[in-house]
């Protein structure tokens, strides 16, 4: 069994790999952690678009959060 | 709904991922907005997802046309990574993770900092206004997805951009992705019309089943034909359906019109008779009507095996699947239904034409229509439909015989009424048993060829029925009989060709070695034209007593003895019986007061093949020309008797010692040498100038090598006209149009001419006797002076002379002049005549200017008859 979960292991690098090759050529903005727990969210059933619609939502909760520290300094 | 734990658990990897940690926050603030982070991103992700259409390739398609539109270097690049990625068996969902990105696509960068906006970032209602914006920007639902598409593309602004874009496709490396998308489309379009396509009233297989009856002319009950020429279309069906329908009831209707036609039995339109190649060009349309029937039986056969292939209840019939539509039936029946359009117009402009009309009707489509299908089929048409015409053909040239009973050919037998009508041609076989029509000839051949067929035929016929020879006839056609057929116009002019030669050359030899033709033609010359002078001189000497009494004292017995008497004198003996035995002398027509002279004339029999050349026209040529010789002749011999008698008598009897009657005689002799001159020349030049030159060429001509019966018939007109033109006999339209005193002719001042000169000869005659009395007188009174010298008597007798003498004197001088004046005339009017021949003989009649040439006409006519000359 060790060697098939290896090759899965390798299958699914690469294809983070290449997503993420995708998705600077798509200026998406994602780093490779991101991605990966999108990725894994997708396989399980989450809706795309839905799940789009969240990662925007937490960035922009992020630059609030960094922008009221900037301004607490 | 997936497993929620890890689910969870990965919302909470992504938001600790995501949201910075503040140093300086407790630990309760953190977690709270973790809480209210985490609790939006469940609600998003659990709220009722819009469907999106589970398909790998529709999310790359969004991304490409993105990239191509934005960045086209990168789209070949992705399309790289793309199909690597499929090639991956990792990852169910690779279209939602694609998707995904696509969303995220053009993000803003979440490391730089918050732009400065007057909208606090975090206010509900900016939220949903930046979701809401997001959401109608770049995630349309899939189902409207191609035609917001397009929506976009003509009304966004950015749709504008399309347009470079587009052109980028065309490079060749963005080919696949290129033709992937249209085909996309069209599919999605496809579904989205199956789904929308309505029921129709009746359902599509129904009219399929019907339409081969259609086809047929036959009436179903989804079409029933309410007319001959209507098609009742079922009133609930929608219109595009109708106006398939229409397209498919041209050929049905058109096939029952032709249907119909080929049926109609022989009384053709407007009650005539159809024709052979009418009926003709009905089996041939009926032949094309039955392979338009095959090609329906193989359609019927295919929609049969259709409807039942097919499935009933999948939607709208499945009909798309079952592979035969009315829009097939369409496109199957399209080039039938042109072959039909082309019928029904030949069928209908064919109406009122027949025989070669028709067959130019036809082969103009063949020859000079555009579209080369037309041509093609109307070339078809024309191989089968002309056999008749061939079969009149072939009859005529090699049987001679027209077996037309339609009058389809363009020969024809020339209607017995017209024949009548014209009386100089009356009995004519040769030229008036057929004739050609013009307006029958088709355009398949040419007008040459017709003629040449024409003849070919009546020579055949000709030699069958007057020349009476069937056997070589009917050899000829057992042996050249040939197929003939539409197609290789070569052959068939070499074969028409050869059989014209064959022909006219039988023709030819028959009429020379059969029926003597040229022997015939030598013997009128001889006797008719005086060609044969010592029978002749014969002739005129022993019938001259004869002659000069009254017509109504000639009797045919005398004249044929005379004539029988003629021949054994002169060399005419040894001339072939059956040219003498055709020879006859008779009388003419007599009138009151005509003595034997005027009313004599000889005759050659001509019968029946030779007829055909030696006219009854000609006939009647030959007799004039003769009359007028005749009578030359005549006066000749009267002349020149008169002269001898003048001569022999001035040895002797006409010595008179009165110097007045000297004189008179001398001017008289004078008058009488001038006489015989004139005769002189007009004989000769009418014997050699005209007649043996014309002679010549009609010899020419006739005794050429491939010289027809017609060239003959030509030759021997041609002839006869030159001798009647050219010997003075000419008609009076020689001069049209100039006034009265011109049209007396050559030949009635020649005539007027001949009668001085007899009435001259009269006189001298009556001078003669006068003189011959006066001798006698004279030599009496000679005996009595020897007796008794009286001087009494000499004046008695001179008061004797004064009594006769001086009226003869003064008769003999008016006529003398008036020949004189009238030979002036004469010589005006030929000085100026076109013909060189005429003038010649102007010129030798007058060779050294003792008369001097007058002109009778007024100044206006001279013109008239300068520009009527100088035409000439």
């Amino acid at each position: 069994m060790p060697p098939e979960t290896t090759d899965k292991h390798a299958a699914a690098q690469q294809a983070v790999d290449i997503l993420h090759e995708i998705s600077t050529i798509l200026n998406c903005h994602l780093d490779r952690r991101t991605l990966s727990i999108c990725i894994s969210m997708i396989e399980r059933g989450v809706n795309p678009e839905a799940l789009a619609q969240v990662v925007k939502d937490l960035r922009q909760e992020a630059q609030a959060v960094e922008h009221q520290a900037a301004t607490r300094q | 709904m997936p497993p929620p734990d890890r689910v969870t658990n990965a919302i909470d990897n992504l938001i600790s991922h995501l949201i910075p940690r503040d140093p300086r926050e407790d630990e309760n603030a953190a977690q709270e907005r973790h809480d209210a982070c985490f609790e939006l991103a469940r609600n998003l992700i659990t709220s009722p997802a819009t469907s999106v259409s589970a398909d790998v390739n529709h999310a790359s398609d969004l991304i490409k046309r993105k990239l191509i539109q934005t960045n086209p270097g990168q789209a070949l690049r992705f399309s790289n990574l793309y199909s690597r990625l499929l090639a991956l068996p990792v990852l169910d969902n690779k279209w939602a993770i694609l998707y995904l990105l696509y969303q995220l696509a053009d993000s803003p960068d979440p490391s730089e900092p918050l732009p400065l906006s007057p909208v606090k970032p975090s206010a509900p209602n900016y939220r949903d206004a930046i979701k809401k914006h997001g959401r109608e920007r770049a995630k349309p639902t899939a189902a409207s997805k191609p035609e917001e598409q397009q929506f976009k593309d003509a009304f966004q602004p950015e749709g504008l951009k399309q347009l470079p874009a587009k052109e980028v496709i065309q490079s060749s490396d963005e080919r696949p992705s290129n033709v992937e998308s249209p085909k996309r489309d069209v599919s999605l379009k496809s579904t989205l019309l199956a789904s929308n396509y309505a029921a129709v009233d009746p359902p599509e297989h129904a009219i399929l089943r019907d339409l081969p009856f259609t086809f047929q002319g036959v009436s179903s009950t989804t079409l029933p034909f309410t007319k001959q020429d209507t098609l009742q279309l079922p009133p609930s069906l929608p219109l595009p359906l109708v106006s398939l329908l229409h397209t498919l009831a041209e050929p049905s209707l058109l096939y029952r019109q032709l249907d119909q036609y080929c049926k109609a039995s022989a009384p053709g339109q407007n009650g005539r008779p159809l024709g052979l190649l009418g009926q003709s060009l009905q089996a041939a349309i009926g032949t094309e009507l039955r392979s338009y029937l095959t090609l329906i039986a193989t359609l019927e056969a295919q929609i049969r095996k259709a409807l039942s292939t097919m499935d009933e209840s999948a939607p709208c019939g499945g009909i798309g699947k079952a592979g035969v539509t009315l829009k097939r039936c369409v496109i199957w029946t399209r080039e039938a239904t042109m072959g039909l359009r082309l019928m029904s117009l030949i069928a209908e402009e064919s109406g009122n034409k027949k025989g070669g009309q028709l067959i130019s009707l036809i082969h103009s489509f063949s020859s000079s229509h555009g579209d080369p299908v037309v041509a093609a089929f109307a070339e078809r048409l024309l191989a089968n439909f002309t056999r008749p015409f061939y079969d009149f053909l072939r009859h005529w040239i090699y049987d001679g015989e027209l077996s037309d009973p339609y009058l389809e050919f363009f020969v024809r037998e020339k209607s017995s009424d017209k024949n009548s009508g014209k009386g100089k041609t009356v009995g004519n076989v040769w030229e008036d048993k057929y004739e050609l029509d013009e307006g029958m000839i088709p355009s398949i051949i040419t007008q040459d060829f017709a003629q040449k067929v024409f003849l070919i035929g009546k020579s055949l016929n000709f030699i069958r029925h007057s020349c009476g020879d069937s056997l070589w006839v009917e050899d000829y056609s057992k042996g050249a009989s040939k197929e003939l057929r539409y197609g290789d116009t070569a052959t068939l002019e070499a074969w028409i060709d050869e059989a014209y030669k064959t022909t006219m050359k039988r023709l030819i030899d028959l009429m020379a070695n059969k029926f003597h033709l040229f022997q015939h033609l030598q013997a009128l010359k001889d006797y008719i034209l005086l060609g044969q002078g010592d029978f002749i001189a014969l002739l005129m000497e022993s019938l001259a007593p004869n002659l000069d009494r009254p017509a109504g004292a000639q009797y045919r017995h005398t004249l044929t003895a005379q004539l029988e008497d003629a021949i054994r004198g002169s060399n005419a003996q040894h001339d072939s019986p059956e040219v003498l035995r055709r020879l006859d002398a008779r009388m003419l027509q007599l009138s009151h007061g005509d003595i034997g002279w005027d009313c004599f004339t000889l005759e050659y029999k001509i019968d029946a093949p030779v007829d055909v050349v030696v006219t009854e026209w000609g006939n009647r040529q030959y007799l004039k020309v003769f009359n007028f010789l005749w009578r030359i002749k005549r006066v000749e011999f009267a002349l020149l008797s008169t002269w001898r008698k003048c001569m022999t008598g001035a040895r002797g009897v006409l010595q008179n010692p009165d110097p007045v009657v000297t004189q008179t005689w001398k001017s008289t002799r004078g008058v009488l040498a001038e006489m015989i001159h004139f005769v002189g020349q007009l004989q000769y030049y009418i014997l050699f100038e005209v007649i043996e030159s014309s002679w010549d060429e009609l010899q020419k001509r006739i005794r050429n090598e491939n010289c027809t019966l017609d060239d003959i018939i030509k030759a021997h007109t041609n002839f006869l006209n030159d001798i009647t033109h050219k010997g003075l006999l000419g008609p009076k339209r020689q001069h049209p149009g100039i006034n009265e005193s011109d049209r007396a002719s050559y030949l009635s001042q020649l005539s007027d001419m001949l009668k001085f000169m007899l009435a001259y000869r009269d006189s001298v005659d009556g001078l003669y006797s006068w003189s011959v009395s006066d001798f006698t007188r004279l030599q009496e009174a000679d005996v009595r002076t020897t007796t008794r010298h009286d001087v009494d008597d000499a004046f008695g007798s001179q008061d004797n002379v004064a009594s006769e003498f001086p009226v003869l004197q003064e008769r003999l001088k008016h006529l003398g002049t008036s020949f004189r004046s009238r030979l002036q005339f004469l010589l005006g009017d030929l000085a100026y005549q076109p013909d060189v021949d005429l003038r010649f003989l102007g010129v030798a009649m007058n060779f050294n200017d003792v008369y001097q040439p007058m002109r009778r006409r007024s100044k206006t006519s001279q013109s008239g008859t300068a520009a009527n000359t100088s035409k000439g």
